[in-house]
């Protein structure tokens, strides 16, 4: 059914208006009524609609989100909604921006998802270096509790959400939610085996569901302009609109909300303006720094929905258009991101603690001209090895880029490795 | 309910066979069962499932990515294979990614020859290391407290000790810090692991990061023989392998091995209960009074065969009316040397007096909750029934020394418990108030019970490891020692079998 | 009893050829002995017969001869009680007691170090199985005694025989712990003083 690509604002509706994290100017653009709505139906109904409505997943994997909420047991008993704001992915900078624009936005959505779930307590988990976003968030929690939209017997109705706001430590794993999951409950930051799943078995061994601020926040427009509305918008299996975060060499890098399916031509040479003077498009990164690397000529054409770019065998992720251009050295970018991924696995599994690491040193070798020629087709066979093994995707998120600038500038590693040994 | 759940099964095929399991077991579990081996680090089946070392991946039939098997639950139909080239390549790309920072130190190890990673790597790994870069260096040999001893270096960071701390012992002293492959394995703050179950560790550890303060460095585990035996060290009698060199007579260690009673555990305690088998502590032969034309030493006895010692001790007992002698027994014989014991020495010669050898401040009730008992004797029970089997009362009380002292006897006929290492008032006491009490035979293994020259007729005993027969534990299970022991020290010494059939002969 | 008698094979006819046959074989043999015996009765060439034991004699490096432990740089035996040799031995006459180092760098060192060498085969497993080079057969050969000679070496006469005969020195470096000789030994060292004598 969604076919329509025109721009609508959905999450980035307060752009432009004053004072627009208040809550008096969120009410004055119709806050809290989804609300208020959402609470004279059932449950079920909601996640009816949310499921009809055909959000995925913000945060990276694109997982329905009705689905998930589906998944949590409909027997009474201690449950949780947790908001996962943790925005780790090297990048990515959009959940913030919905915290800087309207965190009422976020917090009606979780308000809304916690009783679709039936969840009595809700957490936002966000990251610790968002110190202003967590300043912004604890005054909007303040706001809506003492405005009666949380608490106890919300719009008179029996339902009661306590919501809390959590930081974490500044651990990228901790963007997983099992990892956020066990962060939040005082533990160190690492996934969780699953089975079971958080639904079943998450916080505190209690069923919960773990969402993307994206999409929490995404609920309430949902729930006032229906299902079909939201529908839409995008396209056939993406439905709705999405931030993007476009970052490097462009005109005007920021964060663009779209809906999916939307020109990746268009995104970088209308919306951001294209590329800046004496720039020269070499590679673009479309989903942060755990997708895999795609080249101009894989981008001609592009539309930006989760299938189209599976196609070209990267992904959507969290929406982290990187641009690289012809003046980035692959090499140097490739260390950094094995750097990253280095430093922030947990350690838990042996196949990502050693292979990362081991990554990171076979690229600080060719960086510093001691590696051998061979040792570029050894980081694709590690990294083919490390993909897919572990408890969580982090492995994959390592091995993935790994694999694609090995396959596509692996000449450039090798000119790089005879250089460094010529000089 | 539960009952129905329990045996409620289901079928799956594993490797093209069909296996039935209970409903919940999970592959790795079935495999166990099955005798087929999926090689894996962290799993373990005393402690729950941590799915971290990712080395025991199976192809599951319909599933895209490699599963591992000890977090895959068996359903209904599903198919597993654990031998397809793309199983055995994660195999042993597993084990590659478990080596490339291990430090290779197996020379220095004392795990070597018994060490997961060396037998991984010589069924599924055999490859060329692709590594080729300066490995991670980590701090080594640290004390942790206990009998431990920890080199992070070798550590593979399985979590099996985490684990163990937090779920068995319930004291969570072991943590993993810091991330990636800086992880180490620590205690907290200094706080040293203080419990009586820390060799288990060692035990558990698949690679030589946790080695025994005790064992280590004293002997190659290849040139060590075992035998499956009952530990003697308390009533609750855990399943343990004994480890010896037999060439040697000496013995270097002991570990558990799974029962009912025990699980996977054993406590410090007992695991140090082989030292008093060694040959420096043993009561090596018997002694006899010196007779006045015999020359020799200063002292009033003499080194004898154990057939002479028995001789003698029969001429003596001979000298006095049965209602004279007391017999005082250790509760830490098997249940065959009471039979024999008994038979001869209460039904044959009608010694009334018999009176339990025991630690006169015990508390046989103590119990640490998981294994450790506070009657430090293998058989009490065993001791017991044999006494009513003969119709003596069954009582085996700890005032069992001080009755005999106070029973009015001439002659002691006294067989003396192998291990006092958990006695709390002072067995050298006791030893004391015996030589003073009038004639004593005394009956041990120790060659420090024999000490005192005022024992001038001993008769060595074998000890434990190398005697075959049951204990009866605290739960009146039966508990069977081995049964090939190991050679004893020499001919010299005896279990109560033996010399009650030589006092029969004679 | 009778005896058989067997008639005596017939003469061949040949046999003053055959006989010249064997002669001249032997006379052939011989021109080689005499050349030489002459020759060197008249020095003019050298003889290669040693007048050992007052001459001294050499074997190669490779010599499966008596032990000896080779030693870091510091002059602890580089040996860390793997155990390896005395596992690897046939004839079971290396005894090793393994102790804890001072120094956590090492770890693990020989406290005892023994090998009884009238129960030595000179196999050169030892050397094989040993995985930091610290075991080596030497080039002495002469190991003569009585029955009051100690012939179980311990591990300070193992490891106090800096300079070998040959010239081999058992102090190899830290970072050279895998080549075979730190250094070829010189024409000078490899004639040093044969070492007599068994025991110590």
């Amino acid at each position: 059914m969604g076919n329509t690509t025109d721009k609508v604002k959905i999450l980035t509706a307060f752009e432009g208006i004053a004072n627009s994290r208040a809550l008096a100017t969120y009410q004055n653009h119709g806050g809290y009524e989804a609300l208020k709505k959402a609470l004279t139906m059932a449950p079920g109904d909601l996640i009816e609609i949310v499921k009809n409505s055909g959000i995925r997943g913000r945060g990276g994997a694109g997982f329905p989100a009705g689905l998930k909420w589906s998944f949590v047991p409909k027997a009474e008993g201690q449950k949780f909604l947790v908001c996962n704001n943790d925005e780790g992915e090297p990048g990515t900078f959009k959940d913030r921006y919905i915290c800087e624009l309207s965190p009422h936005m976020l917090i009606e959505g979780m308000a809304i998802a916690a009783y679709a779930i039936g969840a009595q307590k809700a957490y936002i988990y966000t990251r610790c270096e968002f110190y202003e976003e967590i300043a912004w968030l604890e005054t909007a929690i303040k706001e809506a509790y003492s405005a009666g939209f949380l608490g106890k017997n919300i719009f008179g109705t029996a339902f009661s959400l306590e919501m809390d706001h959590y930081s974490g430590s500044g651990a990228y794993i901790c963007g997983e939610e099992t990892g956020l999951l066990s962060s939040l409950e005082g533990k160190k930051g690492q996934p969780k085996l699953k089975p079971p799943f958080p639904a079943v078995s998450g916080y505190l061994g209690k069923p919960t569901v773990v969402n993307n601020t994206e999409t929490l926040a995404s609920v309430p427009w949902i729930i006032n302009n229906g299902a079909d509305a939201y529908r839409a918008i995008g396209t056939e299996k993406a439905a709705g609109t999405k931030l993007f975060c476009i970052s490097g060499p462009v005109q005007r890098p920021g964060v663009y909300e779209l809906p999916l399916g939307y020109s990746f031509e268009k995104l970088l040479y209308e919306d951001a303006g294209g590329m800046l003077p004496g720039h020269t498009l070499k590679a673009c990164i479309p989903g942060g720094a755990s997708a895999p690397v795609l080249l101009p000529d894989e981008l001609k054409g592009l539309t930006l929905d989760y299938e189209s770019i599976a196609a070209k065998g990267s992904m959507l992720g969290s929406g982290a258009v990187m641009i690289i251009d012809t003046n980035t050295s692959m090499v140097r970018l490739m260390e950094i991101i094995a750097n990253f991924f280095h430093h922030e696995s947990c350690g838990q599994c042996t196949p990502c603690r050693e292979g990362t690491g081991w990554i990171a040193n076979i690229m600080h070798e060719i960086v510093s001209g001691h590696a051998k020629e061979e040792d570029v087709d050894r980081l694709a066979v590690i990294a083919k090895n490390m993909g897919g093994k572990t408890i969580c995707a982090l492995s994959d998120a390592a091995a993935m880029p790994t694999m694609a600038i090995v396959q596509k500038f692996g000449d450039e590693l090798k000119a790089y490795i005879r250089k460094g040994k010529a000089s | 309910m539960t009952q129905q759940q329990a045996t409620e099964t289901l079928t799956f095929s594993l490797n093209n066979n069909e296996v039935t399991v209970p409903k919940g077991w999970t592959v790795m579990q079935a495999a166990a069962r099955e005798g087929i081996k999926i090689p894996h680090f962290c799993w373990h089946p005393g402690l729950s499932i941590a799915g971290v070392c990712r080395f025991c991946m199976v192809k599951v039939e319909g599933r895209p990515k490699l599963e591992i098997a000890c977090n895959l639950i068996a359903t209904p139909g599903m198919q597993v294979t654990t031998e397809t080239e793309e199983v055995k390549a994660a195999h042993k790309w597993a084990l590659e990614f478990h080596l490339i920072n291990h430090p290779l130190d197996c020379p220095i190890c004392d795990q070597a020859g018994e060490c997961s990673l060396q037998d991984y790597y010589m069924s599924v790994g055999k490859y060329k290391s692709e590594m080729t870069l300066k490995k991670v260096l980590k701090p080594k040999a640290l004390d942790v407290g206990g009998d431990l001893v920890l080199d992070t270096e070798r550590c593979i960071l399985c979590s099996r000790c985490v684990r163990f701390e937090k779920e068995v012992t319930k004291t969570g002293a072991l943590g993993i810090f810091d991330r990636g492959d800086r992880a180490i394995i620590s205690i907290y703050d200094d706080k040293k692991i203080s419990h009586n179950y820390t060799t288990n560790l060692v035990d558990i550890c698949p690679v030589g990061a946790f080695t025994s303060k005790d064992f280590r460095f004293r002997k190659r585990v290849w040139f060590l023989k075992d035998i499956d035996t009952t530990c003697p060290g308390c009533s609750t009698g855990c399943q343990v392998k004994l480890y010896s060199k037999p060439e040697e007579r000496r013995y270097y260690r002991i570990k558990p091995r799974f029962s009912e009673t025990n699980g996977h555990w054993m406590c410090d305690e007992g695991r140090h209960l082989y030292a008093h088998m060694n040959p420096e502590k043993r009561q090596r032969t018997a002694f006899t009074p010196k007779q006045d034309n015999e020359r020799g030493s200063k002292e009033q006895r003499v080194r004898a065969d154990i057939r002479d010692a028995l001789a003698f001790l029969k001429l003596k007992m001979a000298k006095y009316a049965p209602s004279d002698i007391a017999l005082l027994v250790s509760s830490q014989l098997t249940n065959e040397e009471y039979k024999k014991t008994f038979a001869y020495f209460v039904t044959f010669l009608g010694v009334k007096k018999v009176f339990a050898w025991r630690d006169s401040a015990e508390n046989i009730e103590a119990f640490d909750g998981l294994l450790n008992r506070g009657d430090k004797n293998p058989n009490t029970k065993g001791h017991a029934a044999s006494l009513e089997a003969v119709g003596l009362p069954p009582v085996v009380s700890k005032s069992g020394f001080a009755d005999a002292m106070a029973s009015g006897a001439k002659f002691f006929i006294a067989i003396a418990p192998e291990n006092t290492q958990g006695f709390v008032s002072s067995f050298d006491d006791q030893l004391k108030q015996l030589s003073a009490a009038g004639d004593v035979a005394l009956f041990t293994s120790q060659a420090e019970h024999a000490k005192n020259p005022a024992f001038d007729l001993v008769v060595p005993l074998k000890c434990f490891g190398e005697k075959s027969g049951t204990f009866l534990n605290a739960q009146n299970m039966e508990s069977k020692l081995a049964e090939k022991p190991f050679f004893p020290l020499n001919d010299q010494v005896k279990d109560l079998v033996e010399i009650t059939a030589l006092l029969q002969e004679n | 009893m009778s005896v058989k008698k067997v008639a005596l094979p017939p003469v061949d006819k040949n046999v003053l050829s055959q006989a010249w046959g064997f002669v001249s074989t032997i006379m052939t043999g011989m021109r080689l002995t005499l050349t030489i015996f002459f020759k060197q009765l008249l020095k003019l060439e050298k003889s290669e017969t040693l007048e050992w034991p007052e001459a001294p004699a050499t074997y190669g490096d490779r010599f499966k001869g008596r032990h000896f432990l080779t030693r870091r740089e510091d002059g602890q035996v580089r040996c860390t009680a793997c155990y390896l040799c005395a596992t690897a031995c046939p004839a079971e006459c290396i005894h090793i007691e393994a102790g804890q180092h001072p120094s956590n760098e090492i770890e693990k060192f020989p406290v005892r170090f023994e090998i009884d060498i009238l129960r030595c085969v000179f196999c050169g497993m030892c050397e094989e199985a040993c995985p930091v080079d610290a075991i080596r057969l030497g080039p002495e050969f002469a190991m003569v005694g009585g029955p009051g000679e100690n012939w179980v070496y311990t591990k300070d006469y193992l490891a106090a025989r800096p300079e070998l005969n040959s010239g081999i020195s058992s102090i190899k470096s830290e970072n050279n712990k895998h080549s075979t000789i730190d250094h070829e030994p010189t024409a000078k060292e490899r004639k040093t003083e044969l070492h007599f004598g068994a025991g110590h």
